[in-house]
């Protein structure tokens, strides 16, 4: 009885149950006459006909998008270890004592969060061999996702040390510990543990953005959809599929990030001022792009 | 420089189409968003049900897989729609899950004490959310849709990879012909910043407008 | 529908090096996955005739595969590496229920040229965005293209091309029943579907200025636009209408080529001695019949009429 919504309300007596139940009806009836009349729909086209969906019951044509789930998988891979690499040292930067690693920090993760990745790989793709940069296929994906998503990242970790109590910082200060030391043992260690969720969510938003690897044709799971779908011409089928597989995985993922969430959220002191509600608030946030 | 200045004109009306599919993809979202919430935090399962699964949906799988869908595929069923339009549909109905999270998590950052509080007094549903729960929530929420509108903007490039001439696919188009990538991509970049500054702007006046002075 | 792929028993060996997910295939295909997809199964005829033409292919006297050459170097790595594309049909189409079997007229011309210098069709596909072919062959990742590679002066001056091997050029494609668009100069104030980045981006305002032209990224996504009536017309390369008629009911060519697009095999630049060696082969396969015979059991499927005479060898500025 702890849904998200849950303390809005009483629970319910007798009439507001019975109400309850008559919205339940209700709205299921509205949300299954949807459904059917988008089967309909899709039945009269002959969507729904047997043999435009038994091809996706065999094993090859699994196999080829599974290659191409190895590619999202790849490109995935490679950009958060360098987007988070990348992200932590713009995160201290944007902290620093000193002005001009402060500034410039700052200024990176304000441009880079403002751009479309789109337009970063249309210059990789199309601007930049003009000068003869011309990287192979993967990096032309890696490259402009790690730009943006370190960025992403870096206010994700700004957002978990800022969260921190100042107290730990003080404290490991006045033990004599060098700023730089009290950063790397003191403060990262514990935001690193209260953001985890948001950074397995930005892990998900990351996996969907490698699905531009279909602009720059790099082998991952939507290219091969698009290739497949254009020699089987089953193109509701395919994309349905592939739609149903990112959603699978990045749901689990999702799932994942949300019971850690609960679990930081239970691990944080409870929040009684505005300070840790605000902190606590910025953990939350989904970070989004 | 030169290119920018000959192609002065259809960067225009591209830069025109990006802020149009902006706008109305960001009401769009907005509203529907906030209904989903609605649904989300309803008494009645069926409907919260119903709004979880949305967001898990929007939130997992890729706008770009989405957009192919609605563009391409769907119409073999029928539903056969212009492509700017069904741009903005995609949009709406993409980041409405995004929009869905923050209102959530603002309404969440409402100590229950205080609905509870509310409720001792005799205040109904109606009422806590009115004169408790919305008020806070919306402080608490202006910044995270900022960001969401943000984001946004960045994913109104992707029309370009489905057919829709905006500033993305418009600069790209000029490059191919004039080949100076450097300062065609640098204007580009610089609108899409102007813009995101603008939302952040009007997030940050909206912001102080409703804040409690304590 | 047509299937053209190699019995099972000699498939040749066909790495397709997609970008990091190397899919390396040893000859010995065993499942029976052609029913997997719609349109594999069928046309054995054209198999069976492949087959014959690969068995018979011409190889290169020893002499010809000069000592430090461009050559040697294939021979001694025992594979060509070519550009070529994965989703054309008729000219380089993967089967992707079984990815190692790719067929068209261009990748079959890659696998004769595999066999003249090897003796064995052993090719590796790297497919290119068509903005990185030059590039492929600059920096050595690629030994020839065949990838519908317009020969043009300002490419010569960065690389070379052999041939050519094919004459196309922009054609036009309508919705099956439609009978208003005739020639090029019914596209005026029509809204015409154009693949991004392909020589009809300039071409058809140049014929049709009243045009409304849009444009999509990649070639089913344009057939795909034309079928749902997001535009009047599809101008493309005449081969790959082709390809998208042949496959699909809803559409015909209506335009035959307006313009000259000669095909070259890209080869690496400042590289004379390949250059000779590749033309002296195409001048062989040529005369012997076999390209005639891979363009009947390709493109010729949807052409009616005999297989066109080959484009005279270097008579395209250029090449």
């Amino acid at each position: 009885m702890s849904h998200s919504g849950a303390f809005l309300y009483d629970a319910p007596g007798p009439r507001a149950r019975r109400r309850i139940l008559l919205g339940s009806v209700v709205s299921a009836l509205v949300l299954a006459g949807l459904l059917a009349l988008a089967l309909v729909q899709f039945a009269s086209r002959g969507q729904l006909d047997a043999d435009r969906w038994t091809p996706f019951l065999d094993w090859p044509i699994w196999s080829y998008l599974l290659v191409g789930l190895r590619g999202t998988a790849l490109a995935a891979a490679v950009v958060a270890v360098l987007s988070g690499a990348f992200g932590l040292l713009l995160a201290v930067g944007r902290l620093s004592q000193h002005r001009p690693v402060r500034w410039l920090s700052t200024g990176y993760i304000e441009v880079a969060r403002t751009i479309p990745v789109l337009l970063l790989i249309y210059l990789m793709l199309f601007g930049l061999p003009a000068y003869g940069i011309n990287l192979p296929l993967l990096w032309k994906l890696a490259v402009p996702l790690t730009i943006a998503n370190a960025a992403v990242v870096a206010e994700i970790v700004r957002a978990g040390v800022l969260a921190l109590p100042r107290g730990q910082t003080e404290a490991a200060l006045s033990l004599g510990i060098r700023r730089g030391q009290a950063m790397r043992f003191v403060v990262l260690p514990q935001a690193l543990r209260h953001v985890t969720p948001s950074l397995i969510t930005q892990l998900v938003s990351l996996i969907k953005d490698t699905s531009l690897g279909y602009v720059v044709a790099f082998t991952e799971l939507l290219y091969r959809a698009q290739v497949l779908s254009a020699y089987n011409r089953l193109l509701i089928q395919t994309f349905l599929v592939v739609a149903l597989v990112y959603l699978v995985f990045n749901g689990a993922l999702s799932y994942l990030a949300a019971r850690l969430r609960t679990r930081v959220r239970r691990q944080v002191a409870p929040p009684s001022g505005p300070t840790e509600q605000a902190a606590d608030r910025e953990l939350e946030t989904p970070v989004v792009r | 420089m030169s290119a920018l200045i000959e192609n002065l004109d259809p960067l225009l009306r591209a830069l025109g189409t990006t802020v149009l599919i902006l706008v109305v993809s960001a009401v769009g979202s907005l509203v529907l968003g906030v209904l989903v919430t609605v649904a989300r935090v309803s008494p009645i399962p069926v409907l919260r049900g119903a709004a979880f699964a949305y967001v898990q949906v929007f939130v997992n799988i890729p706008l770009l897989a989405l957009l192919l869908l609605f563009v391409f595929a769907l119409p073999d069923a029928g539903l056969l729609m212009p492509l700017t339009t069904t741009v903005i549909v995609v949009l709406v109905v993409y980041e409405a899950a995004y929009v869905a999270e923050a209102v959530r998590s603002g309404i969440n950052t409402v100590a229950a004490g205080q609905v509870e509080a509310a409720r001792a007094l005799g205040l109904r549903l109606s009422q806590t959310l009115r004169f408790v729960v919305v008020p806070q929530a919306v402080r608490a929420v202006v910044q995270p849709l900022g960001n969401v509108m943000i984001a946004l903007l960045m994913n109104t490039a992707l029309a370009a990879t489905v057919g829709v001439v905006e500033l993305t696919s418009a600069v790209n188009k000029v490059n191919l012909v004039a080949a100076q990538p450097i300062p065609i991509f640098t204007a580009a970049g610089l609108t899409y910043m102007a813009l995101a500054l603008a939302i952040g702007l009007a997030a940050g006046r909206i912001e102080k407008k409703v804040a409690i002075h304590r | 529908m047509r299937d053209i792929r190699l019995p099972r028993r000699r498939l040749p060996l066909i790495t397709a090096v997609l970008a990091t997910a190397s899919v390396a295939i040893a000859g010995c295909g065993s499942s029976d996955s052609s029913d997997a997809v719609p349109g594999g199964g069928g046309d054995n005829e054209a198999a069976a005739g492949l087959d014959a033409v690969y068995e018979d292919a011409p190889v290169a006297d020893d002499e010809l595969i000069l000592p430090e050459s461009t050559m040697a170097e294939i021979k001694e790595r025992g594979v060509l590496r070519v550009a070529a594309a994965l989703d054309a049909p008729l000219l380089s189409q993967q089967d992707p229920s079984s990815p190692d079997d790719v067929e068209g007229f261009d990748i079959d011309l890659a696998k004769m040229l595999a066999i003249y210098i090897l003796g064995e069709p052993n090719i590796e596909i790297v497919p290119p965005a068509s903005e990185t072919r030059e590039a492929l062959l600059q920096n050595g990742t690629v030994d020839v293209v065949f990838n519908t590679y317009t020969i043009t002066e300002e490419r010569d001056e960065q690389i070379s091309f052999a041939g050519p091997y094919f004459t196309s050029g922009l054609a036009v494609a309508v919705a099956a029943d439609n009978d208003d668009i005739t020639s090029v100069e019914d596209l005026d104030g029509r809204n015409v579907i154009v693949g991004a980045n392909t020589p009809a981006v300039t071409a058809v305002p140049e014929v049709a200025p009243g045009a409304e032209v849009t444009s999509f990224a990649t070639d089913p996504q344009a057939v795909q636009a034309l079928v749902q009536g997001r535009g009047d017309a599809y101008v493309q390369d005449y081969t790959l209408l082709l390809a998208a008629a042949a496959q699909n009911d809803d559409i015909k060519v209506a335009v035959q080529p307006f313009t000259e697009e000669p095909y070259g095999i890209g080869l690496p630049p400042q590289d004379p001695d390949f250059k000779d060696f590749v033309n002296t082969w195409l001048t062989e396969i040529e005369d012997d019949g076999s390209w005639a015979e891979i363009w009947e059991a390709t493109l010729g499927t949807v052409v009616e009429g005999d297989a066109p005479t080959p484009p005279e060898i270097g008579s395209v500025p250029g090449s």
